[in-house]
């Protein structure tokens, strides 16, 4: 059905006329052009659907309704609130857009250490509100600018802090969710009148399918309010900062303290970072500056704590011995937080971090011991609020490789990827060159310690056509290295799976095709029938993996 | 530039929407961390810096075409500059304010203007101001009597420009007036340009009118040149901005002073002395086009070069403005320097300050925008409990004189030249 006036009109009545609009300028701006924005599908050079109107829905109750008219009209429907990824865009025609900006709550509840928290409510803000009275949350990897809501309804959701905080699927309470159908369901101990404070009964306990297996990425409907548990944060109720624009510093008190780990061999790093998720001390583990490449990362550091530094310095850096002495020290490395409670708690951490360092054959790098730089790793760490530095060298990246299991599996591999790519770099020219391993990830997001190796950071330019096929292509090579080591799917590849590469959604014989060869499609199949009875009208997206069950051969 | 010279900005432009927001690290608050004013009324993606990449590119691809949505749309932008700051935070070959504002200047060039637009632009012709209804005859009136060097019949070093706001109105003219009495005092030989003296145009700049502005800006660099002029002084940030900034890329070569850098200056040689206290809790308001946009000019001439492959760089290397040399210091210093002063800070401060509301033109064309961003400020300055709220321009005074918080509540608006001429 086209997409009328009729419709048009019954969807203003439910937001407001200023809260709609179907001007073709404005319905432009709510596209995502892939190469853009790295948005995690694929380094692809084409945009996303037009949709029909763009709706800001200011409360559930209007969400409700804007779900039961697109049941009534058989539009389709998809809701974000940050737009970081391609994953809140629309997959097909005759869809609408949910901009979910006017719904940003934040009720911090103390007391029962959660924070109860709509969509437009970004990890920055929830954090700011938090640490207010001395609580803070794991912000996700993909930095603060990003919704803890969305992340944690749809997609993994772990971050720097999941090794003392858990990822999101650990974290996500009560949640407000209107269902492909319009129904509103109230999950976990909201569904029993209980309050928001658990995610499982007394109530329907249902995260497991408002998630999926990964995050169900808005293929499920909307949720539009969801309780997150909080965490201890024993800092000030802000985070101090000085500096000059945009190489600002924390000025946290002493029981604070970022060291970046070094170590001789990927073996000895696995072994450090086992010992230090056994030891239960850090605040925070991830490998952050690595992302920027093994050969120009300590260049990187030195131009970003400068407030006039810019990337044209690359070279000259790359060059001073000095530079490439501590660069060599950091080859394989990672950074951590101590965060103690009291000064006793900050000596015992201090203690048993250099115990594991010993035990492991590690050391911390002397250079990023200074204290402004210590304090650029502070802020930087702590608030994720230069995650877009992600996008800083060639304006578009997407992660290579990504092992999510054991990192004593994955750092057997990581210099043979970091080989491939450097490989790569040196025999092509449409992939930044900046030193084969650019690995980020945080640590011990799962049991056991993984993962590592997680996203080769592979940086290419969006207004480049050639650098943006050389990248997929980069990506393919990627997959047939890794088949052929029997380690799974390439992230890129993983990523890809979700939107084809002219923009819209894949169909069910995709789908089916893509699933049946997964070492455990029965997952796939699970998710089918869930969304068979959730949302059997097939509004809102084909993110969700699914596999037709009379495809599954097992 | 033309807006097809953007193409490649809009395609790198990567849809983080940091420029929807305070820059990360300085949120202290869920009701004081967001930045761009327009985006934060009309609330669509389009209004924010990224939405205006994605709607120029579709423009200059003419895949869009200028609706009446869509020019409003480009127009209402305040030209404040925060979302440029934010964007830099992580970006080092973006320059979104320049964007915003090429895309303006792109619908202008095809017509695609604002009714309230109209009589500003004429009024800038006729009577050389962008005031709509005031006249050239009764502009240097403010001046009378203050025995100032008539520049425009002979030559002298220091150029007071006091810009159109403190020439005409009342309120602030004193102001204007304080600042010639204690910049005298302290010995600065002073000049003004007499019957020569007309609008800097710099908003014209802001609002998409570049013709304009480069007629108004060339006619003004003559006559400074012509009177010999060596430094501008002015308390007005908009004339700062345009002179320090937009006129120095067309050949204007002297320094060029804001009134309390000038003050600051005088304060810390001892030429100027306090002599009353004040005692007074008050807050910095700090104007975009003396803060963040208040960086000097620097002529550079390169083009872009890759590195590492796909790395984008500039050779030589090119100056970047990111608000990081704005000025900040010399107005907190000089209230500082005033004996009872007590001063409190506002959440957004310095190169994140929220902007007035003034700006873009918008206060001529899309008045309840402008008035809701301005009422946002006054919010924000009476959850610090100031009595006052310090100012360096009068277009942000002007905006928050008429302006209340969301409780109906005003706020007392000072210039800081009559904050210093109280402890005199």
């Amino acid at each position: 059905m086209a997409f009328s006036n009729e419709m048009y009109q019954a969807f203003e009545a439910v937001v407001g006329k200023r809260n709609i609009a179907r001007d073709l300028g404005i319905r432009e701006t709510y596209r995502c052009a892939a190469a853009q924005s790295s948005a995690h599908y694929g380094p692809y050079n084409h945009r996303t659907p037009m949709p029909e109107a763009v709706l800001l829905p200011g409360s559930t109750e209007e969400v409700k309704n804007i779900v039961r008219l697109c049941n009534k009209y058989d539009v389709k429907f998809k809701a974000s609130s940050t737009f970081w990824s391609a994953m809140g865009f629309i997959t097909d025609d005759n869809g609408v857009q949910l901009d979910m900006r006017r719904m940003r709550s934040i009720e911090i509840d103390e007391k029962n250490m959660i924070a109860i928290v709509e969509p437009y409510a970004i990890g920055a803000v929830v954090q700011a509100e938090a640490m207010k009275v001395g609580l803070t949350l794991n912000v996700p990897g993909v930095g603060c600018s990003s919704s803890p809501l969305a992340s944690t309804a749809g997609w993994v959701g772990f971050g720097p802090t999941s090794i003392s905080m858990g990822c999101a699927s650990e974290n996500m309470l009560g949640a407000e969710w209107v269902l492909p159908n319009g129904e509103v369901l109230r999950t976990g101990s909201l569904g029993a009148g209980s309050g928001w404070f658990c995610g499982e009964g007394p109530g329907p306990s249902t995260r497991a399918i408002l998630r999926g297996f990964q995050g169900s990425t808005g293929s499920l409907g909307v949720c539009t309010k969801m309780a997150i548990r909080l965490h201890p944060w024993p800092g000030p109720t802000h985070i101090p900062s000085r500096g000059v624009v945009p190489a600002y510093k924390a000025d946290l008190p002493d029981n604070f303290k970022a060291y970046t780990l070094c170590f001789k061999t990927w073996d000895d790093y696995a072994k450090g970072l086992s010992l230090l998720h056994e030891a239960e001390i850090l605040f925070l583990g991830h490998r952050q500056f690595n992302m920027f490449g093994r050969d120009i990362k300590t260049a990187m550091l030195k131009i970003l704590t400068d407030p006039d530094g810019q990337l044209a310095e690359i070279p000259e850096y790359t060059a001073d011995p000095e530079l490439k002495k501590i660069n060599d020290d950091m080859k394989i490395e990672i950074q951590v937080i101590i965060a103690g409670v009291t000064r006793r708690d900050t000596d015992y951490k201090e203690k048993v971090l250099d115990t594991v360092l010993e035990m492991s054959g590690g050391w911390k790098n002397q250079f990023m011991l200074e204290k402004d730089m210590m304090d650029y790793v502070l802020l930087y760490l702590i608030r994720l609020g230069h995650k877009n530095l992600n996008y800083a060298l060639c304006g578009a990246y997407e992660g290579n490789y990504g092992l999510s299991g054991n990192m004593f599996v994955s750092a057997k591999v990581m210099e043979e990827a970091a080989a491939l790519k450097r490989k790569w770099e040196l025999e092509h020219t449409h992939i930044a060159a900046h030193g084969g391993d650019s690995d980020m990830g945080s640590i011990s997001i799962i049991g056991g310690g993984g993962p590592t190796g997680w996203e080769y950071f592979t940086n290419f330019d969006a207004h480049d056509k050639a650098s943006i096929k050389g990248t997929a292509d980069f990506f393919n090579e990627t997959q047939r290295w890794m088949t052929e080591k029997g380690l799974g799917v390439d992230m890129g590849h993983w990523n890809q799976d979700l939107r084809r590469e002219d923009g819209y959604g894949f169909t069910q014989e995709q789908h089916d095709e893509m699933y049946v060869k997964l070492p455990q499609p029965l997952v796939t199949v699970y998710q089918y029938k869930v969304r068979e009875i959730i949302n059997p009208k097939h509004l809102c997206g084909s993110y969700y993996r699914t596999l037709t069950p009379s495809k599954y051969k097992g | 530039m033309a807006l097809e010279d953007f193409e490649a900005m809009q395609e790198r432009c990567s849809n983080c929407l940091g420029c929807k927001w305070t820059p990360f690290d300085k949120i202290k608050s869920q009701r004081f961390g967001e930045n761009c004013p327009s985006v934060c009324y009309y609330n669509f993606n389009t209004y924010s810096a990224r939405g205006r990449f994605q709607l120029g590119l579709a423009i200059a691809k003419k895949e869009v075409e200028y609706t009446e949505t869509v020019t409003e749309a480009v127009h209402e932008c305040l030209a404040c500059g925060l979302c440029d700051v934010s964007c830099k935070i992580t970006r080092f070959n973006l320059e979104p304010l320049e964007h915003n504002l090429e895309l303006k200047a792109d619908a202008v060039k095809k017509g695609k203007t604002l009714p309230a637009q109209k009589p500003v632009l004429e009024a800038l012709a006729k009577e050389k101001t962008m005031l709509v209804g005031k006249t050239k005859a009764s502009r240097t009136k403010w001046a009378d009597g203050l025995g100032l060097k008539d520049l425009s019949k002979e030559k002298g070093d220091v150029l007071f420009f006091p810009g159109c706001k403190f020439s005409y109105d009342e309120k602030l003219q004193k102001t204007a007036q304080s600042a010639v009495r204690i910049l005298k005092k302290s010995g600065v030989d002073l000049g003004y340009m007499g019957s020569q003296d007309m609008c800097c145009a710099g908003r014209t700049l802001q609002m998409g009118f570049t013709e304009d502005f480069a007629k108004n800006a060339e006619a003004n660099i003559a006559l400074f040149k012509k009177a010999g002029v060596k430094t501008i002084v002015t308390p007005c940030s908009d004339c700062y901005h345009a002179f320090k900034r937009q006129y120095a890329k067309l050949g204007l070569e002297v320094e060029v002073l804001h009134t309390v850098e000038y003050l600051d200056r005088l304060i810390g040689q001892g030429k100027i002395k306090f002599t009353k206290s004040v005692p007074m809790n008050v807050t910095y308001h700090d104007p975009c086009h003396l803060g963040r946009l208040g960086e000097q000019y620097v002529p550079w001439n390169g083009t872009e070069k890759k590195i590492l492959n796909q790395v984008h760089t500039w050779t030589p290397k090119r100056p970047r403005y990111n608000g990081a040399h704005g000025i900040y210091d010399a107005p907190r210093n000089v209230i500082k320097s005033i004996p009872g002063v007590n001063l409190t800070e506002m959440e957004r401060i310095r190169e994140y300050s929220w902007c007035c509301g003034a700006g873009g033109g918008c206060s001529d064309t899309s008045p309840e925008f402008s008035d809701w961003t301005a009422s946002e400020r006054i919010t924000e300055a009476n959850s610090t409990g100031a009595e006052a709220m310090v100012t360096a321009c009068p277009w942000c005074e002007s905006n928050f004189r008429k302006a209340v918080d969301e409780n109906g509540k005003g706020i007392n608006v000072l210039d800081i030249v009559e904050l210093v001429e109280k402890a005199l």
